[in-house]
């Protein structure tokens, strides 16, 4: 697969988790499983109404309990408006709830039996206000109003264009144009939001939480608190996944609020209902696009809109929605492209990150309209994306310097993995294979503005144990194994000798943390710079020792050596000790950072290369229809993915593998579902996630083009392995019935319907044979 | 209403505790008894991320009262490994070495599922395995390796670790 390997040590082998073993002997403490000496309970009341007036809060009976130590609603906080990218988000809600599961007040006591009691005595008087769901409905005339002084419900726009689309249209052979939805989804992650604040005499709130973004996170909370940015500290333990769900949530600010007002350390976790209730789920969107592309296939012109809904406030929204129009145009050799965007404000829960960033949601409809340009070009759909497709080199229509691509070999490697040209050929009835390609970033630039590099510490004791210190943020996807993995490389030690400290705000660089495919990247590069930092230190002592000078020195398999005399040798825990006993007993620590060479873009224009790196991919799809029912049953995935070097191949293919799970669950059975603007289906029971069951068996392959910007040419996976799921899935059912899917997630009944208006001779010939059967 | 002392055989070892009536086996294993690596992902018997063995066959401790396991034995995943907790359990090294554990939110529950399973069954199928499992969810791995785990550790699979 892929290029050959250097001859690396560490680097580009499967290895397990460093954590894997703790965690398989369940003496990993997750954030649930923490307790501090008296630590006290929290619980949330919530709205029951998706939009009410507050009139009057009662806790009078609730602070009396036996038990109760604090109680708290938005009178008790700073009363300062906040957010992360915005000012519409307050600590409890103030003159409104603006969502059912809106945080309303909160207390703090003994055990959690009590927290909960308190709840029932607390007396809220709400006036019931009407409310909008659906974000087409929310930007339209008449409206209820989300927050009054956002006319409209416009919470925010934004317009791209590049190149002339009315003369890419005109030069276009070959026009497809159609409107699409896709659902709001839930990250499911297993382990359930969770907090324990703590306040210290001096006012100092520490958080104890699972989080993606620790130092950002930081600033956000120190506006909502008014107090610096230093008076707060986040550690993170180990956690149950993320897939972007876990960033800025009311969860910390409620249990500081808590925290301060009892003097005692508090935990909050969501019960998966309220998980689902105040999480921040993907962001849902209507998609137009309109795609043309003259006689021999050559894309000409790309025009979209994009409406999505933010919920109650901005978490993320925005940006995602400014994501999807964009994004995707790098995929392929566009000139002329033009997206706007406009992310209404709904009285749902707050939307926000998950995996693809809203890089899913528009690949999706791409990738749709690309099978359906095919269609029209009579056109196989691999060619199609080939003759487009982003090449090394190349520099897209918004300015995206694509240092490599793997992007035509993921489609070659798919389609003969999978065996695509045969079984496009031979057409069996409610069967059907489809593809989808997609593209990501391993970094985004303009959505931390001051900088987007990755720094670490890598810290070498007397003992020769290696340390590395990032701010990034292990959710258990693996990246402290990658990073230890890179750390190992570059100093030429086992990986054995490397570990990875807890993220501490008070110890750690300020990383930006895990989203936008960043972390092995943009955080791999910083280890890689501190560990060569480390290294020229150690060298330096070794250089002493074999009277060598330094630049002579290296490290291989744990052993210093002249490059010119490979006899003359120490062993590394040699050099490390007599390197500390030199500097009486300061460690050797390297520090380094990685400048990534992106470019913010252009205000007016939105020019400008906003990554190091661009992943590619190409994924395909078996499904079998069921015929009675309209029910989808993926059979077999293959599942190319250019990510420059697999650091770790084994990592990077359960990546793949679960990103496609998820793909698949969006596709097939996950979404929010809301009546009179109530989540409707808010745990498990009703919220189906796949199971192993639901799974294909899936070829993982990986491609990988060496990445001039990655860390052992390296870049990332994350959201890519998600990105192309869906449309490879839908794709597929068109190849099967001739139904194009337009909604997610696919309804089996419409589908049916559907099929049986459009004539499709799948059900009918199916019904046939089995009727043939039944005879028999 | 006083309850007699309940009697309770965990990882081995004999516990007789004053629990309240509606006290739930998973806080009593989690709370009282510390034992934290039963976890709980949603409280409704629909995640199976709170799996144990009760007398050897896997239940939902978050369903369960704790007085319904008077009497029983109850293995989590602290009693998988050998008492030192030095040498972990076949199925343990299997999902480590398999890479079947990312975030490890699921897998204690996972690996007393496949455990009661092998113990019945050493000689599953990949569609056993699935069936056996399709009530723990997990939402990192998509499950294959988790399956290549628990087939790594079937008789016959020429491992040489027949665990049954």
């Amino acid at each position: 697969m892929g290029n050959p390997a250097p001859p690396y040590d560490v680097v580009g082998k499967s290895v397990p988790q460093l954590a894997a073993r703790e965690k398989a002997a369940g003496l990993t403490r997750f954030v649930t499983d923490l307790s501090l000496p008296r630590m006290l309970h929290g619980r949330v009341l919530r709205s029951p109404h998706p939009h009410a007036r507050i009139l009057h809060i009662d806790t009078r009976k609730a602070k009396a309990l036996p038990g109760v130590k604090a109680v708290a609603t938005w009178e008790d906080t700073p009363k300062i408006k906040f957010g992360p990218r915005s000012e519409d988000w307050t600590i409890f809600a103030s003159d409104k709830a603006r969502f059912h599961g809106d945080e309303v007040a909160a207390v703090a006591a003994v055990d959690p039996d009590t927290a909960e009691e308190a709840l029932d005595l607390i007396r809220v008087d709400y006036e019931v206000c009407p409310h909008v769901v659906s974000p087409l409905a929310a930007i339209a005339p008449g409206a209820p109003l989300v927050h009054e002084e956002s006319p409209g419900n416009v919470a925010a726009e934004f317009n791209i264009s590049a190149g002339n689309i009315d003369q890419g249209f005109d030069r276009a052979f070959a026009v497809y144009e159609d409107s699409y939805y896709t659902s709001q989804v839930y990250q499911a992650y297993m382990e359930p939001m969770s907090v324990i604040a703590e306040t210290d005499l001096s006012g100092r709130l520490t958080l104890y939480t699972g989080t993606q973004i620790p130092n950002m996170m930081r600033m956000t909370y120190a506006k909502a608190l008014g107090i610096p940015p230093e008076d707060i500290r986040i550690v993170v333990p180990e956690y149950g996944g993320a897939f972007g769900g876990k960033m800025e949530n009311n969860i910390h600010l409620v249990a500081a609020v808590l925290a301060k007002k009892a003097g005692l350390p508090v935990k909050l976790t969501y019960t998966r209902h309220e998980d689902f209730l105040a999480g921040n789920p993907r962001v849902p969107m209507h998609i137009d696009i309109r795609l043309g592309a003259t006689r021999e296939g050559i894309l000409t012109a790309k025009d979209v809109r994009v409406v999505g809904g933010a919920g109650a406030r901005l978490v993320y929204s925005q940006v995602i929605v400014s994501t999807a129009c964009y994004r995707v145009d790098s995929l392929y050799r566009f000139k002329n492209v033009r997206a706007r965007g406009i992310t209404a404000y709904t009285n749902t829960v707050p939307t926000a990150c998950y995996r693809g960033f809203g890089n899913s949601q528009s690949t999706f409809v791409l990738e749709s309209a690309m099978d359906e340009l095919a269609l029209r070009l009579n056109m196989d759909p691999a060619e199609l994306r080939i003759k487009n497709g982003m090449g090394a080199g190349e520099t897209s229509v918004h300015g995206w310097k694509i240092g490599s691509s793997g992007l035509k070999e993921c489609v070659e490697k798919a389609t003969d993995a999978i065996g695509w040209k045969e079984k496009r050929k031979v057409k069996q009835p409610l069967k059907g294979i489809g593809l989808a390609c997609c593209n990501h970033v391993s970094g985004n630039r303009p959505f931390a503005r001051e900088f987007d590099g990755g720094s670490a510490m890598v810290r070498v004791g007397k003992d020769g144990r290696v340390m590395v210190f990032h701010g990034e943020s292990d959710m258990g996807q693996g990246q402290n194994t990658t990073f230890a993995q890179i750390a190992a490389e570059t100093l030429g030690v086992p990986l054995s000798r490397v570990h990875v400290a807890q993220v501490d705000t008070d110890v750690s660089p300020f990383g930006l943390g895990s989203f936008a495919t960043r972390g092995t990247l943009m955080g791999g590069n910083g280890v890689m710079a501190a560990a060569k930092k480390a290294l020229a230190q150690l060298a330096e002592t070794a250089g002493n020792i074999l009277c060598v000078p330094p630049e002579r020195i290296t490290c291989r398999r744990d052993m210093f050596y002249d490059v010119d005399a490979p006899d003359k040798q120490l062993s590394f825990g040699v050099v490390a000790s007599q390197a500390t006993i030199a500097r009486h007993g300061a460690p050797v620590v390297g520090t380094g950072f990685y400048k990534p060479p992106t470019e913010l873009p252009d205000p007016e224009t939105k020019q400008g290369n906003i990554s190091p790196a661009y992943p590619f991919g190409c994924q395909i799809a078996e499904v079998d229809i069921d015929p009675d029912t309209g029910q989808v049953t993926v059979t077999r995935m293959a599942a190319a993915h250019d990510v420059g070097r697999a650091i770790n191949p084994m990592s990077v293919e359960g990546q793949i593998q679960g990103g496609i799970a998820q793909g698949l669950g969006w596709t097939l059975m996950e979404d929010m579902h809301y009546g009179q603007g109530r989540l409707l289906n808010a745990d498990f029971v009703d919220y189906i996630v796949p199971s192993a069951f639901d799974m294909p068996k899936i070829d993982a392959i990986l491609v990988e083009p060496e990445e001039p910007n990655g860390p052992y040419g390296a870049k990332g996976i994350g959201e890519p392995a998600l990105n192309p799921t869906m449309a490879a899935i839908t794709n597929a059912i068109h190849n099967a019935t001739g139904v194009r899917i337009t909604t997610l997630p696919v309804n089996p009944a419409q589908l049916l319907a559907r099929m049986k208006a459009a004539g499709s001779p799948g059900p009918e010939l199916a019904r046939n044979q089995n009727d043939r059967q039944d005879t028999h | 209403m006083t309850l007699p002392p309940l009697h309770i055989i965990v990882n081995g070892e004999d516990h007789h505790l004053m629990v309240p009536a509606n006290r739930i086996l998973l806080d009593l294993i989690r709370e009282d008894l510390a034992l934290t690596g039963t976890k709980e992902g949603c409280g409704l018997g629909k995640c199976g991320a709170c799996t144990v063995l009760l007398d050897g066959r896997p239940v939902h401790a978050c369903l369960l009262l704790a007085h319904q396991a008077d009497g029983c034995r109850v293995d989590t995943i602290e009693g998988l490994a050998d008492p030192a907790g030095t040498t972990l359990h076949p199925i343990q090294e299997a999902f480590v070495e398999k890479g079947a554990i990312q975030c490890g939110f699921c897998t204690p529950g996972m690996i007393n599922t496949a455990k009661a399973l092998l113990d019945e069954n050493p000689t599953p199928t990949e569609d056993d395995i699935k069936l056996a499992i399709a009530g723990n969810l997990c939402r990192c791995t998509g499950y294959h390796k988790i399956v290549d785990a628990v087939s790594a550790c079937a008789c016959g699979s020429g491992k040489g670790e027949c665990h049954g």
